[in-house]
């Protein structure tokens, strides 16, 4: 172990890369069900719209968004000589996409709650 | 400094191992009397004189030149001749000494670098330089001395190498110090071989490993920058042969003008 | 260092596909069914975009995954072959999504 903040990015950005990778077949294979009609897709979209699904997809969304940025950042350190700054960026990169999941999130809460 | 000269106590906890006896690392504590001028290889010193003569680490130089004894103090790689104690207190006024992490432990402080610089070795950090030697000097441009000190000054410690996660993972991995003795080479307007360089860093070992995590920046004692050594080959492993071209125009205007130069007197 | 491209022009498209995926999407009311997807995918333009879309996606998660996995020593060692099931994998879940995203037809 070496923990930095440094750590902290590439191991959030491991993690959220690992769970988009199995999201990403998920996501295939519920959408896939559309080559079986429109019946079946319709089916298997409702069973992943119940509030733990919802819930998820907050996650989900916190995930991408963690990754967007986290990318930005690198791009940011790979084109412009910004090593000096590495701390304040990834804590920028971090509260940007804290903001947006909770600015995303709310809406979904607000639906699944409605739902229930 | 108000302390200066005033003895205080602090607790030293170290990371201790003798293959010998011990099946596993564990933590010893010693007391140790301090000044504000009191560095941590004094404590240690102090330690392996008056307490326990069985402490292993390694010195050499004790003023940050060599590269020894570089050690992980509370979680950090640093070098512990240069770093005061007084600035390394935790809350519960210790100092916690481990040695490098992510490398085998020999004994107590000293670890195996083996790995460290057979990586080194693998970069070829010696200048290949064009065949014919100039009488005096070759002209290089203030702009290009410029450059290459960003890796000139790197002392070998070896606090960057083990602070890399990539390494941890992977000990194939290149590292951040070989990468860095690399970015000089291939910077180095003498140097005839950038492609080959080039060629050797952008391996799947290479410079396309490294994640960006910055730690080798953080530990660096020299306030040396290998990210951005490291971020400036990707950009010029892909434009190889522009680079290379590049080069071998440069070395026409390498060498001074012999004629006018070299003394004629000389036969 | 291709896999080093690849994943960062992929990441570059896909800042801009997800930014469009986001928006057109997962916009209120929350509940998506086949009908309401439709609607848009009617249009050639969309399934093209969508298409391009599962190109980058593809191309970012198998790089991306056959990074995660050659960090580790082991794994290390047996590279080629990964990088041929990944590119076996890819071509498989390409072929799979271009028929999905062309079996959004308005029913007949």
């Amino acid at each position: 172990m070496y923990t930095s903040t440094g750590f902290i990015s590439f191991f959030l950005r491991r993690l959220t890369g690992v769970a988009l990778v199995f999201y990403l077949a998920l996501h295939l294979w519920v959408i896939g069900s559309a080559n079986a009609g429109p019946e079946v897709f319709d089916a298997r979209l409702n069973a992943v719209q119940t509030p733990i699904f919802k819930l998820a997809e907050i996650a989900l969304l916190a995930a991408v968004v963690y990754h967007a940025f986290d990318g930005i950042r690198l791009l940011i350190v790979h084109y412009f000589k910004v090593t000096e700054y590495r701390k304040s960026l990834f804590y920028a990169a971090f509260a940007i996409s804290a903001i947006l999941t909770i600015a995303g999130g709310i809406p979904i809460l607000l639906f699944m709650l409605e739902g229930l | 400094m108000t302390n200066n000269g005033k003895m205080q106590s602090v607790t030293l906890r170290v990371l201790r191992y003798n293959p010998e006896v011990d099946q596993k690392q564990h933590f010893q504590e010693f007391q140790v009397e301090y000044t504000a001028d009191t560095t941590i290889l004094d404590a240690l010193h102090q330690i392996k004189a008056e307490q326990d003569g069985s402490l292993t680490f390694r010195r050499s130089c004790r003023h940050a030149i060599c590269g020894s004894c570089a050690m992980n103090v509370n979680g950090k790689n640093i070098l512990v001749c240069k770093t005061p104690l007084r600035t390394q207190l935790d809350r519960k006024n210790r100092v916690t000494i481990r040695p490098l992490p992510f490398l085998p432990v020999i004994k107590d402080l000293v670890v195996d670098r083996s790995a460290f610089w057979e990586e080194y070795q693998r970069v070829r950090p010696w200048l290949i330089a064009p065949p014919e030697a100039p009488e005096k000097e070759f002209r290089m441009t203030p702009e290009e001395v410029e450059a290459l000190h960003n890796a000139e000054t790197c002392i070998m410690c070896g606090a960057c190498y083990s602070s890399c996660q990539v390494v941890a993972l992977n000990k194939k991995y290149i590292g951040p110090h070989a990468l860095l003795k690399a970015f000089m080479r291939v910077m180095d307007p003498r140097d005839t071989e950038p492609g080959e360089r080039l060629d050797e860093v952008s391996g799947s070992d290479g410079v396309f490993r490294c994640h960006t995590i910055f730690n080798c920046i953080d530990a660096c004692p020299k306030g040396l920058n290998p990210t951005e050594a490291i971020e400036t080959l990707r950009k010029l492993v892909q434009k190889r042969q522009a680079f290379v071209a590049a080069r071998q125009e440069r070395q026409k205007t390498l060498l001074p003008v012999e004629s006018s130069t070299a003394p004629a007197a000389a036969d | 260092m291709r896999i080093f491209q690849l994943q960062r022009y992929s990441a570059i498209a896909l800042l801009v596909f997800l930014t469009i995926h986001m928006i057109v999407v997962h916009y209120p009311p929350f509940h998506i069914d086949f009908s309401r997807i439709v609607e848009r995918m009617a249009q050639p333009l969309w399934k093209a975009i969508d298409i391009a879309f599962l190109f980058a996606v593809l191309v970012h998660a198998l790089t991306g995954a056959y990074m995660v996995l050659t960090d580790l020593e082991n794994i290390h060692r047996y590279r080629r072959a990964l990088a041929w099931a990944a590119i076996l994998v890819g071509l498989f879940a390409f072929y799979y999504g271009t028929v999905t995203i062309l079996a959004f037809q308005p029913p007949a």
